[in-house]
């Protein structure tokens, strides 16, 4: 079958255990499926499909929960991934203070060139919070990294975190095929644009399923 | 009815060349799973855990038969899906938006996906 997509991305949630990184990827808590097959077992990982810019955009988002607990994530997880999460909880200091050994993991296992974004989660409880928004924002620009505060528990701004992650990398991609491209000759540039991007997802995948 | 009578009726509602006829939704939620054209029927028989199970804690888990399906190749063919942590070589399918389920199973070895028709909504 024809590919039905343009760009498929895989994305990592990071963090201390008990951040919420599973709430970010699984509402369990939220619906009547509490005490259902699936909440027993958890989730591995999920797909969603998104529309960047007119662009179809396949996200592949994997918990690392359970992980953790090794402090660093193994190198199979990393592999092939296009963007991280680091997540702390804004009520949690040792968690944000933890993000610096994150970011010290990822450097050592990761891709280079991977997107990544900090996330402070919890901020729903404001009475309990120990970690204030504007230290998270200087973190973010010592890292020169985008930095959000969420609720998973009230959906706020975990969508608006993906979209905006799966845009950097994007971007980044289109910036490295365009340098890519042999100048000049402008008005082919864009099928071979094109043409890169359909052969892009498939190498990854095969990368992939090693996992 | 037989259960051929039965499938005939489903095909007929559900399936146009072999493969899903309408979108293929959450139950639940209305979370969107498949595009049209994008599963392919197959009939299997198959013991899928039950989506509600018994909440007292001695209880086993509880199996439904269930054999018709939509094959996905791909998993990269899925709109929104969950795949949960694998057991028996399994991964078990769920709702993206709302985590009910199992919507589906997935093969570890062949890779392949495939979908209960009737666990999901057919608009």
């Amino acid at each position: 079958m024809a590919k039905t997509y343009d760009y498929l991305f895989k994305l990592l949630l990071i963090g201390d255990s008990g951040v919420g990184k599973t709430s970010i990827l699984f509402r369990f808590s939220e619906d009547a499926f509490n005490i259902s097959f699936i909440s027993t077992i958890g989730i591995d990982f999920k797909i969603r499909t998104i529309d960047l810019d007119g662009k179809k955009v396949k996200l592949q988002i994997w918990d690392t929960a359970g992980q953790e607990r090794f402090r660093t994530i193994t190198t199979a997880y990393y592999r092939g991934s296009m963007g991280i999460m680091l997540v702390y909880d804004v009520t949690n200091e040792k968690s944000f203070e933890n993000i610096k050994n994150w970011i010290r993991n990822i450097e050592e296992n990761a891709s280079a060139d991977v997107e990544k974004m900090i996330l402070g989660n919890k901020c729903d409880l404001d009475s309990k919070r120990q970690v204030s928004k504007e230290r998270g924002e200087q973190l973010a620009v010592e890292y020169q990294i985008k930095f959000v505060e969420t609720s998973a528990k009230d959906s706020l701004n975990v969508e608006y975190a993906f979209y905006t992650l799966a845009r950097d990398i994007k971007a980044k991609m289109e910036k490295k095929q365009e340098a890519s491209n042999p100048p000049g000759a402008r008005g082919g540039t864009h099928q071979l644009k094109a043409n890169d991007q359909q052969r892009k997802p498939p190498s990854w995948l095969s990368r992939c399923s090693i996992l | 009815m037989s259960d051929a009578d039965t499938n005939d009726a489903v095909e007929n509602e559900y399936v146009e060349d072999g493969s899903n006829k309408l979108l293929v939704k959450c139950k639940f939620c209305g979370s969107k799973i498949l595009e049209r054209k994008s599963g392919k029927f197959v009939t299997k028989e198959i013991d899928l855990p039950l989506m509600e199970q018994d909440k007292r804690a001695e209880a086993k888990v509880q199996y439904e038969k269930i054999n018709q399906f939509f094959f996905v190749e791909n998993m990269y063919t899925f709109e929104n899906i969950g795949f949960t942590h694998t057991i028996d070589n399994c991964k078990y399918l769920s709702c993206a938006d709302c985590d009910a389920g199992p919507v589906g199973y997935y093969n570890m070895d062949t890779k392949h996906s495939y979908v209960a028709l009737s666990r999901v909504k057919h608009e």
